[in-house]
């Protein structure tokens, strides 16, 4: 099929104005939200927005016709080239599929359209008093959609769980573009839970276009804490003494001290400027339960070194304790014209250790590397800082952050916590999974999608998902691209 | 073969009805593998057998060649309680687990029936929940990792050690409630919590249905977050428990707030008490039959429950059965029930019965009946309508169909 007739064909199945083909309309979606350079870019043939479910179902029967890949994309804001089409072939946004269908107090359910955004949706629950949990630091931008494809995490995770515990079922179109409910309202589906394999797949198995999530009461009370420390250390040893006195916070997280250089003067959230480190601890639940937790933790952080705790209770000083973490990646513009978002995750006590470990490779590689992280689960986010017009600098980051993977497997960690696969740590995937494990995974792409239409290059190592691969007896593929590790 | 045969003394389990000529127990998870290669190339049927305590599960096997034990492949690979993660090997009883948790404070907060027999490799293979997945996590929320031996001899991991993971695809959960159909488990890692420092279940009785219904729905409307919250058919009508753990005083002053909202006599049952209160709970709904019980749970939208267990409350009473535990989950929409049927015609009663309820709700599982009364139908209920992906999925990891063959939904 040439372009002229495959914009034609789009153009009859969306309109005019949901097709996009000149090349200065493509641009924008030649990338996602990673930083440019560390992660591969690619145009589309053409960008699709539909806004139902029977146009994407159309699109997606008319790309197979084409022979043309298909890649779902929701708001772009993915780190690991997700949303980005490494082989070309259409795109479909599906940021106007953005509608919240029907909220169900009951039930404590919402059905929703995947372009729905992610902070939207919890504001729209709000008044019948839920929430939607998983909340990314991309909340008021991502979408629901991307969340699923992503399985995506946020502060509130380590209590809460992930996107994946909070999804009930999905409406997905199938690579033949056929459409399928899987999971649902009732808890007594028969047979395997596809709604789980499509859940943080990546956009390799279906396009969703329906969502049916969770809803999470509000709690009663919710109380934010600061503890300032000397160091990391300190810090990481009030972690584990909170942890192991029973206690499960709504969201424990940390800075390191370049963090709080870049973030304090800019957003006055009160964190000391000297501490080596500032832990910022959410509990919520019952009011008297709240309180006495509160009394709990504050004791443990006295009595390891903390310089200053400070008890935030209501909604405006919570928030602005909250505004230096969640505002930190824009407060790195005052430190470095660029910032490469790492995202990976070891065992909770290794937090110490590894973060040592990124202070050497930061020495290493002669980059400046802050540290801000989710410091309950163990998940790392180094913001390695750099200049994407100095020489080097690019390669240096690549470098540095590939040492830091090296250190976190090792440790018993893995590659991503919540920022995907996607192209960028495509190539890594053989230091975690042997050939076999990989084998069984294409088993549930090759499940859904024989023919490698949906989102292509993605996840697997470059080349891995050429053709068919049978499942398990993939060896002979393996040896091929030279998979051994292990 | 790289294992042992039971001696003639450790005869397997017999899998509806039927017992297997072969029962292997290897050592370790490659001996597994090399069995399922070896059925897979002599096109032998192989069911995995854990604690046995759940073989009711699933429909009548079209053929069981042989057996494997995982009772040889147990024991704790690594617990880090201050991780709060846990790596088991398969065979490992979820008994073990607790002991080996509870010094800690910690637990995997799970209904599970016959804790000292039932297998981790068991449970995460039939996937069943209990009561207390309306307020609190099941095995989907805390399964980190896993892995399995398949029939084309290797044996693959997902997941890791960490509690937040999104390296591949979600493998665990795939597994998960499969019945072994993809492979064999043969250990997990999962994500552990502290549990609660008290707890306490307060029990309302009342004479008619929508009172309890509607004393559920004042607890749930409350600040109240119950762990468990079922409404249950008694002998004089219908009972509300209400299960809920905290700190002491909390629980304590939540059990008084929870008393008014009740609006009826209730009584409290205290810390220790209420923990075998549940587990008594939850073993009148496993997966186990005599000669003359089944056990089947019916879903709906979770604001059409009550509708549904009213039904089936009315069904049992129309073919003549007895209802030895009939319960509802307000906010899940599942209604799980015991029922006896007794003498000559108990079978077609049974089947009558289940066709009465499949209209009504949107599935209907029989988690266990006897063999002779699940022939010919499919105990999973209604054949989803991605039938043809699931059937894809087990082409791609057990093209022979070696393991449990017709057990699983739509006969996979």
């Amino acid at each position: 099929m040439d372009q002229s007739t495959l914009i034609e064909r789009l153009t009859q199945i969306v309109g005019p104005a949901g097709v996009f083909h000149r090349p200065s309309d493509l641009i924008v979606y030649e990338y996602d939200g990673s930083v440019d350079g560390a992660v591969e870019t690619a145009r589309p043939a053409a960008v699709t927005l539909p806004t139902t479910t029977e146009q994407v179902s159309a699109i997606v029967k008319l790309a197979r016709q084409a022979g043309l890949p298909v890649v779902a994309r929701g708001a772009g804001t993915g780190l690991s080239g997700g949303a980005v089409a490494q082989q070309g072939g259409i795109i479909i946004a599906l940021t106007r599929m953005d509608k919240v269908l029907d909220i169900d107090p009951i039930d404590r359910t919402a059905l929703v359209e995947p372009g729905v955004i992610n902070l939207e949706l919890s504001e729209a629950t709000l008044p019948f008093g839920f929430f939607f949990a998983p909340d990314p630091s991309s909340q008021r931008a991502c979408t629901i959609g991307g969340n699923v494809a992503e399985n995506s995490g946020g502060p509130h995770c380590l209590k809460y769980g992930v996107t994946t515990n909070h999804i009930l079922g999905l409406e997905v179109v199938l690579p033949d573009g056929r459409v399928a409910w899987v999971g649902g309202h009732a808890h007594g589906n028969a047979g395997y839970d596809l709604t789980a394999a499509m859940v943080g797949s990546e956009g390799l198995l279906g396009v969703v276009t329906k969502a049916l999530v969770r809803l999470t009461p509000n709690p009663e009370a919710t109380t934010v804490m600061l503890g300032a420390f000397a160091t990391v250390e300190e810090a990481s040893t009030a972690v584990t003494r909170i942890i192991g006195a029973g206690i499960i916070p709504a969201a424990l997280e940390m800075m390191d001290a370049l963090t709080i250089k870049a973030v304090e003067p800019q957003y006055h959230a009160g964190y000391p400027m000297d501490a080596g480190a500032a832990l910022l601890v959410e509990i919520d639940g019952i009011t008297e339960d709240v309180r006495s937790t509160e009394e709990e933790i504050e004791r443990i952080c006295r009595e390891c070194g903390a310089t200053m705790v400070r008890i935030a209770t209501t909604k405006a000083e919570r928030d602005l304790l909250w505004k230096g973490r969640k505002m930190a990646l824009a407060a790195m513009g005052r430190l470095s014209p660029n910032y490469y978002l790492h995202d990976t995750v070891v065992p909770r006590t290794k937090l110490p250790a590894t973060l040592a470990r990124v202070g050497e490779i930061s020495t290493e590689f002669r980059l400046d590397i802050a540290n801000v992280f989710h410091a309950g689960d163990g998940n790392l986010h180094p913001l390695i800082l750099f200049d994407r017009h100095k020489a080097g600098d690019v390669e240096r980051v690549l470098g540095s952050s590939k040492e830091i993977l090296n250190y976190c497997v090792e440790v018993g960690g893995a590659l991503s916590g919540e920022h995907g696969i996607g192209t960028e740590k495509r190539d890594y995937i053989t230091m975690v999974f042997t050939a076999d494990d990989l084998a069984a995974m294409a088993g549930v792409k090759n499940a859904f999608d024989p023919t490698s239409y949906f989102n292509p290059d993605k996840f697997f190592p470059k080349g891995y998902m050429c053709g068919e691969v049978r499942a398990l007896r993939a060896q002979a593929m393996a040896q091929k691209h030279g998979i051994y590790a292990f | 073969m790289a294992s042992t045969p039971f001696s003639p003394a450790g005869l397997a389990p017999a899998i509806d009805g039927i017992t297997p000529p072969d029962y292997f127990a290897p050592t370790d998870p490659k001996g597994i593998a090399e069995i399922l290669a070896g059925a897979a190339e002599a096109r032998k049927a192989v069911t995995p057998v854990g604690g046995a305590t759940s073989l009711a599960l699933g429909n009548v096997p079209e053929r069981v060649d042989l057996a494997v034990s995982l009772r040889h492949i147990s024991g704790i690979i690594s617990y880090e309680p201050t991780d709060l993660t846990l790596s088991v090997w398969a065979g490992t009883t979820f008994g073990e687990v607790t002991h080996l948790l509870a010094p800690r404070g910690q637990s995997l907060p799970l209904d599970v029936p016959f804790p000292e027999q039932a297998t981790i490799g068991g449970l995460i293979a039939t996937g069943l929940a209990g009561p207390r997945r309306s307020g609190s996590p099941t095995f989907r929320d805390l399964l980190i990792g896993i892995s399995a031996a398949h029939p084309s001899g290797t044996v693959t991991k997902a997941g890791g050690m960490v509690v937040k993971n999104v390296t591949g695809f979600d493998l665990m959960r795939v597994y998960l409630g499969s019945l072994g159909t993809l492979g064999v488990i043969v250990s997990a890692n999962f994500k552990v919590l502290p549990f609660g420092r008290a707890e306490a279940t307060v029990q309302g009785s009342y004479a008619e249905l929508s009172l309890a219904v509607a004393a559920a729905e004042r607890v749930r409307e409350s600040r109240v977050r119950p762990v468990a919250l079922e409404v249950s058919k008694t002998d004089s009508g219908w009972s509300l428990a209400t299960r809920i753990e905290g700190r002491e005083l909390t629980v304590k002053l939540l059990t008084d707030e929870i008393q008014t909202l009740l609006e009826t006599h209730s009584e409290i049952i205290g810390s220790e008490e209420s923990k075998s209160w549940w587990q008594q709970f939850t073993e009148a709904e496993a997966a186990t039959t005599n000669d003359s019980d089944v056990v089947i749970r019916a879903s709906a939208r979770p604001r059409l429950g009550h509708e549904l267990v009213a039904s089936l409350a009315r069904f049992v009473d129309e073919q003549a059965g007895i209802a030895e535990h009939l319960t509802w989950s307000p906010g899940l929409g599942s209604t799980t029930a015991r029922i006896s049927f007794k003498d000559s015609s108990a079978a077609q009663r049974f089947r009558k019965f289940r066709d009465q309820c499949m209209p009504v709700a949107d599935n209907v599982t029989v988690l266990a009946a006897p063999s002779e009364w699940k022939s010919g139908i499919d105990v999973w209920g209604s054949t989803p309508a991605t039938i043809d992906v699931m059937r894809a999925l087990k082409e791609q990891f057990d093209p022979n169909r070696v393991l449990n063959p017709g057990r699983f939904a739509g006969g996979i």
